[in-house]
C-alpha cells in the first residue's frame, strides 16, 4: 500500500453531475495509489476559511502519461464544497491522501459481492465496481438515492456492472427511475429471490447504512459500510470522528475505517 | 545568515521553540511519517489519566470563523498503555516528550506522575488544570488559586522533572492563577488553553456539540492569548512561558516569543496541516534572518510597550 502524503495537485477537470454534486478530479506527478474505500483530507480554501479540510471518498485513481488522476465527488453543503466547486482547471490545492481502510475486494471462489451505494455515498462503491470490473470478479451493483436526478453517474456504474455480467439495481425513494423506494429493500429482494453474495460492501447516508447493517444481520449477510462521520484531522489526532464499536469503545473513524465490518459497530446500527 | 533556534524552557533545552500541543499529536508517534516528532522542539502527550477514558459523546467537534470547539472530553489510552506502547519508541527517536497529566482528583494527577516516573524520556510534564470540557477535576483546580498551588505542590514533591501548569484562560484571575501554580512550585507555564464557547444549530435550536459548552482553539484566540503570554510575562518576568493559541506561522511564533514565551507549541494547525510545525521550525527561522535575529532567544519577551 502506498504511504499517506501532503500532494500539492492541480484541478484536472471539473463538471456538475447533478444539481448539487460535482466531479472534481486532481493531477499530481507523484505516483499514487489507493483502495477503493480509501479517503482524501482536501484543504478546500485559502488562507483561514474554511480552516479545516474536508473528507472526500476517493472515487477513482488512473494515470494519465506523467501523472496520476485522482477523482473524487463532492455534494455542495457547506462553505469548503462550495469553494471547491467554483475551483477552476489548474487551480492548485492541497491533498492529504491516501488515508484510511478500504473495502475488502476479494471474494473466495468467484462468489458474487453486493455493492449499495446511496445518494453521495457513491464513490468509493463506483471505485469498487470498476477495480471489481477490471479483474473480472462478479457483482451486482445497487444505486439509490432520493431522486432520479441524485443518481451520479448511471452510465458508468451501468458499464462497470456489464463487464462482469451483474446486475445494475436502481432504486429511487420517490419512485421517478429505478425501484421504487430505498435501495436497501431492492437488495432485499434480491435476496428474497434466492440470490447468494459473499459480501456487501455499501457507502451512503447513515440510515442507509443502519438498514444495510440490519439487513445483514437478519440475514447473515457479511457486510462492510464506509461511514460518512464529519472529520477534523482525518489522521485520528482529533478524536473527533469517533464511532462506537460493539465492543464499547470508541475508535477514530478516520483511523480505525471509514470502513468496518458491520459486525463490530455498537449494536445501535444494527437495531 | 545563520539563525541559532535553540531555546530552553527553564532548564529544559530545547532544538527549537516549536513544540506539538497536546490532543493535537496523538501519543507523539502518530503522525511520525508526516511530522518527526524528534525534529520538534517537543512533543506533549495527549492528556494522560491512570486509566483509560472514553471522552464525550458526539459531535465532539464544529469548525467556527478561523477555529474549532472542541468537546473531546479526555478521550484517552491511559498513563500503562503510553509507557508501554508509545514510549519506547519515542525514547529510541530522541524525541523530547512532555507528558499532559490529567486526573478527576489529586490522587490520580500522582497517580499518572508515579507511573511515569519510572520511565526514562520523559522530559518534562505539563499538569492540565484547564480542560473545560469535563466535569471532575482539571477546571476546578484551574480556577481557584489555593487549589492550584496545592496541586502544584503536590506534583511538585513527586518528581523532579520540569514541571509546566497549562493554564486556563478562563480562570476569573489568570495572574492570581499563574502566581499560585509558580508558589506551588510550577518551573514553567503553558498559556493557554481552549476558550469556553458555544455554538448553537439555529434550525434545531440546540448546541451544535453534544456536551454543549466546548473549548475554542485556532487563530481565532491568537490576539487573545498573546494577550494572555504578555500579562503574565509582565507579572513574573522570571518564570519561563510557553505560548499556545492559534500558531500558524513562524510569525506567529515569533509573536508569542515577543510576547514573553520561551516557546511554543502548535495545536489546531496540525489538525488543517500535519507538518505545520516543521513548515513555522522553517518560518521562524527565515523571520529572525529577515529581520536580523541571530539567536531566537533574542526575541523572548522583546515587545516594545507603548
Amino acid at each position: 500500500m502506498i504511504a499517506r502524503r501532503d500532494l500539492a495537485v492541480r484541478v484536472a477537470v471539473r463538471t456538475d453531475l447533478s444539481p448539487t454534486c460535482f466531479r472534481i478530479v486532481v493531477a499530481t506527478p507523484e505516483p499514487f495509489a489507493a483502495v477503493p474505500g480509501q479517503f482524501a483530507m482536501v484543504a478546500c480554501g485559502e488562507g483561514l476559511d474554511p480552516l479545516l479540510r474536508r473528507a472526500y471518498s476517493i472515487a477513482g485513481v488512473a494515470r494519465d502519461g506523467e501523472r496520476t488522476l485522482v477523482e473524487l465527488m463532492v455534494k455542495e453543503v457547506g462553505r469548503g464544497s462550495s469553494r471547491l466547486r467554483r475551483l477552476a482547471p489548474g487551480a492548485e490545492l492541497k491533498l492529504l491522501a491516501p488515508l484510511g481502510n478500504g473495502f475488502t475486494l476479494t471474494a473466495a471462489g468467484g462468489a458474487r459481492l453486493a455493492l449499495v451505494a446511496g445518494g453521495i455515498g457513491l464513490p468509493p462503491v463506483l471505485f469498487a465496481a470498476e477495480r471489481l470490473a477490471a479483474a473480472g470478479a462478479p457483482f451486482d451493483l445497487f444505486l439509490g438515492a432520493a431522486t432520479a436526478a441524485e443518481l451520479l453517474d448511471v452510465e458508468r456504474a451501468a458499464a462497470a456492472a456489464a463487464a462482469c455480467g451483474g446486475e445494475l439495481v436502481l432504486a429511487t425513494d420517490d419512485g421517478s427511475r429505478g425501484e421504487a423506494g430505498f435501495v436497501t429493500a431492492a437488495l432485499a429482494r434480491r435476496l428474497d429471490e434466492g440470490r447468494r453474495y459473499e459480501r456487501a460492501l455499501a457507502c451512503g447516508p447513515n440510515p442507509m447504512l443502519r438498514a444495510l447493517a440490519r439487513l445483514a444481520r437478519e440475514r447473515s449477510l457479511a457486510a462492510e459500510l464506509s461511514l460518512e462521520e464529519p472529520m477534523g484531522c482525518g489522521v485520528g489526532v482529533c478524536l473527533g470522528c469517533v464511532v462506537e464499536l460493539a465492543d464499547g469503545r470508541l475508535v477514530p473513524s478516520c483511523k480505525e475505517g471509514p470502513v468496518f465490518e458491520a459486525s463490530r459497530l455498537a449494536a445501535r446500527w444494527s437495531a | 545568515m545563520s539563525v541559532r533556534l535553540e531555546t530552553a524552557v527553564g532548564a529544559l533545552r530545547l532544538a527549537n521553540p516549536v513544540m506539538a500541543a497536546s490532543g493535537t499529536f496523538g501519543y507523539g508517534l502518530d503522525l511520525a511519517d508526516l511530522c518527526p516528532p524528534e525534529r520538534l522542539g517537543a512533543v506533549v502527550s495527549k492528556g494522560l489519566s491512570p486509566r483509560p477514558r472514553p471522552g464525550n459523546p458526539m459531535p465532539r467537534i464544529v469548525e467556527t470563523a478561523a477555529g474549532m470547539i472542541n468537546a473531546i472530553g479526555l478521550q484517552n489510552i491511559g498513563v500503562e498503555a503510553f509507557c508501554r506502547e508509545a514510549l519506547p519508541e519515542l525514547r529510541s527517536r530522541a524525541a523530547v516528550v512532555a507528558v499532559n497529566v490529567f486526573g478527576a482528583a489529586l490522587e490520580e494527577y500522582l497517580e499518572v506522575i508515579a507511573r511515569c516516573e519510572r520511565e526514562d524520556g520523559i522530559a518534562a510534564y505539563e499538569l492540565n488544570v484547564s480542560c473545560p470540557n469535563v466535569s471532575a477535576g482539571g477546571i476546578e483546580f484551574g480556577h481557584d488559586p489555593a487549589l492550584l498551588e496545592a496541586l502544584t505542590a503536590r506534583c511538585r514533591a513527586a518528581t523532579r522533572r520540569p514541571l509546566w501548569v497549562k493554564l486556563s484562560p478562563n480562570a476569573p484571575d489568570l495572574v492570581a492563577t499563574a502566581r499560585a501554580a509558580v508558589a506551588g512550585g510550577a518551573d514553567a507555564l503553558t498559556l493557554v488553553n481552549t476558550v469556553r464557547a458555544l455554538a448553537i444549530d439555529a434550525a434545531a435550536r440546540r448546541p451544535v456539540l453534544a456536551n454543549g459548552i466546548g473549548g475554542l482553539s485556532g487563530p481565532a484566540i491568537k490576539p487573545i492569548a498573546l494577550r494572555m503570554v504578555w500579562e503574565v510575562h509582565r507579572a513574573l518576568p522570571e518564570v519561563p512561558l510557553v505560548g499556545i493559541g492559534g500558531v500558524e506561522t513562524g510569525r506567529d511564533a515569533a509573536e508569542f516569543l515577543l510576547a514573553g514565551a520561551s516557546a511554543v507549541q502548535v495545536g489546531t494547525a496540525i489538525f488543517r496541516e500535519p507538518a505545520a510545525p516543521l513548515r513555522i521550525i522553517a518560518e521562524l527561522e527565515c523571520f529572525c534572518a529577515a529581520h536580523g535575529v541571530a539567536d531566537v532567544r533574542e526575541l523572548i519577551g522583546g515587545l516594545q510597550w507603548r
